[in-house]
């Protein structure tokens, strides 16, 4: 048995990292919040949180898909994941931000989430092993880290945060005003695309160990709350990875304390921290104006 | 929004990838040791077990008697072992376990393993029933209701253990013997009795935790082994499989009904709602000790007993 929360803070830390599994998920808990950070930032940015959530969904059926053939389930979180990410990306019109082309790419994104769902049943089905595995695929399970994980989790992670600093000016510029970006030579329709398998490397990468479920919690709670707090871009994506570290971290040791399931306790904090920063918005705007009730076009 | 904030925002990206490196860096060193361990575990010479679930767990802390420590982790009759999730304080006692023993066959496959390589601990050995049986995923996992599994499962742990603390090889032996002959003898007379009274008796059940039990004690089970499945599995039965078992409920096919109480689907309860119409007796099985206190040998005997009177009521005899 774990010894229980004393306001002892140094032991408590002892203890809890002295279990190799906790260490290790400390570690991998870092890296994941970072990286679902900025690229959760783009995305809720860009108004593409619809398909990161299927693109997030589709990891599942790419897991039992692995598992039926008998390969790892990592090759197909990250076949079906950037798989998904291109047929989005491929198949939505024109840049998808106008209100007709997000409508279409909208329609898009549910029918590849709906058929990705019946890929995922079929496939666990034919498999013929236990639900346990589904239960894996969408909660994932951050107790199970060993070292090799991390190390593969952090070289992912370098590698899509280099391609996102590469890109990222011109990406903001594209999300921001696609239009004034294509004037101006932007290749707006490339970056998104390269965008979207970005996406869906994170996905792929951070479901290992979040599920298919959790993930998306990190891509969306963080940066929607940092986008409340500040309009500032630069600001906003420092307080995204801020959020999803200290969110991820007093998850992780609610759960250990606490015995709780590290989704529960991680996407709580998330979402406490997003409650708190809409309600502190609200209440310094209608002190400021003066007058309760009033809506703001954000 | 200005020009001026688009360059931030990639140093911003620069300086989130130094402190992914910087602080992964700084977190690997932070391992840390348990205050007071080294004062720990030293004073008693009992072999630390830990069993995934108590069924297993039950019957190693039998074997082990004094000299062993036994902890289970799904102690609980209403957990679902196929989907638990595993926590930090489970973690922590499986990194400390000398012996841990997992089911395997896909059963506890979800979480178990990963625990076990997220803590290595090279003073460990771990225990998979499924290996000691040569069976793998996708075969029916629930062997603790097979008499000769669990028979292979007693002389593997005591195996184990004589392999830990050969100093003790005899104490171990003597255990085992004990088990055996007095602790099971119950058990041992019912699954004889069954067999010889009721084999071939044409029975139906709800999911595939009975068919090792109905093997065991030469029942025919007549339910499709497709819906039993998947009830285990918690997918969708088909409904071909639903009709033919309606059918055999109906023309009075099977005798006796048996169903997991711990697992009863609508599709079930209707099932059990239409053998009590038709006069089928129905009997209950549970998926781990139940209550969570009985030992294993007298869950299954209660269990048997209800299932030897209700073949007595359907049978006549």
């Amino acid at each position: 048995m774990n010894p229980g929360f004393t306001w002892n803070i140094i032991t408590d830390v002892q203890w809890m990292w002295s279990l190799p599994s906790m260490v290790n998920a400390f570690r991998a808990g870092l890296a994941v919040a970072i990286l679902a950070g900025v690229i959760g930032w783009f995305m809720v940015l860009r108004r593409q949180s619809f398909a990161g959530h299927s693109i997030a969904v589709t990891g599942f059926p790419g897991a039992a898909a692995a598992v039926y053939l008998g390969l790892s389930a990592t090759v197909g979180y990250f076949g079906f994941c950037i798989g998904s990410a291109l047929v989005i990306a491929l198949l939505a019109r024109g840049s998808g931000t106008g209100v007709g082309e997000r409508a279409h790419s909208s329609a898009l994104i549910a029918v590849v989430q709906a058929f990705a769902l019946a890929l995922g049943a079929v496939f666990l089905d034919l498999y013929g092993g236990f639900l346990s595995s589904t239960s894996a695929f969408l909660f994932g399970n951050f107790l199970g880290i060993t070292d090799e994980d991390v190390l593969t989790l952090v070289a992912v992670a370098v590698v899509v945060l280099l391609a996102m600093a590469v890109i990222g000016r011109r990406l903001l510029f594209a999300s921001v005003d696609p239009a004034v970006a294509a004037a101006r030579g932007v290749p707006v329709r490339a970056l998104s695309v390269l965008y979207l398998v970005l996406l869906g490397a994170t996905v792929a990468e951070v479901s290992k160990f979040t599920g298919s479920l959790l993930v998306f919690a990190l891509l969306v709670m963080p940066a929607a709350t940092a986008q409340v707090i500040t309009a500032r871009p630069g600001l906003s994506l420092l307080y995204t990875v801020v959020i999803g570290v200290l969110v991820t971290w007093f998850g992780l040791a609610w759960a250990y304390f606490g015995n709780q399931a590290t989704g529960f306790t991680i996407t709580s904090l998330a979402f406490a921290c997003y409650v708190l920063a809409y309600a502190a918005k609200s209440v310094r705007r209608t002190l400021r104006q003066g007058r309760p009730g009033r809506l703001e076009v954000a | 929004m200005s020009d001026t904030a688009v360059p931030q925002s990639r140093r911003r990206i620069l300086a989130g990838l130094t402190a992914i490196g910087a602080v992964t860096l700084a977190a690997s060193a932070c391992a840390t040791t348990a205050p007071g361990s080294a004062s720990r575990s030293t004073g008693t010479a009992k072999i630390v077990v830990v069993a995934a679930e108590n069924f297993w767990g039950s019957i190693a802390a039998q074997l082990g008697g004094s000299k062993v420590a036994e902890t289970s982790i799904i102690t609980n009759p209403d957990t679902d072992p196929h989907s638990y999730e595993a926590t930090a304080a489970d973690a922590r006692t499986i990194a400390g376990a000398q012996l841990f023993i997992q089911n395997g066959i896909g059963y506890d496959s979800s979480w178990a393993p990963g625990l076990v390589s997220a803590n290595p601990n090279s003073s460990r050995t771990v225990l998979t029933v499924g290996d000691v049986l040569g069976l793998k995923d996708g075969d029916n996992p629930h062997q603790w209701y097979s008499h000769a599994s669990v028979y292979k499962v007693i002389d593997a742990i005591t195996a184990e253990y004589q392999k830990i603390d050969p100093a003790d090889a005899s104490y171990f032996a003597q255990q085992k013997t004990a088990f055996e002959d007095s602790a099971l003898a119950q058990y041992n007379q019912l699954e004889t009795t069954i067999k010889a009274k009721y084999a071939g008796t044409p029975i139906g059940a709800s999911e595939s935790i009975v068919s090792p039990l109905a093997d065991s004690l030469g029942l025919d089970m007549l339910t499709p082994y497709s819906f039993l499945k998947d009830i285990s599995e918690g997918t969708d039965p088909t409904s071909a499989d639903k009709a033919a078992i309606d059918r055999q409920i109906r023309n009075k096919q099977i005798e006796v009904y048996v169903y997991n109480s711990q697992n009863s689907t609508p599709d079930i309860q209707a099932q059990v709602k239409l053998a009590q119409q038709e006069g089928i007796p129905v009997t209950t099985v549970t998926e781990t000790l139940s209550p969570a206190g009985d030992s294993f040998q007298e869950w299954m005997v209660g269990q048997l007993q209800d299932l030897e009177s209700a073949l007595a009521k359907a049978t006549g005899h």
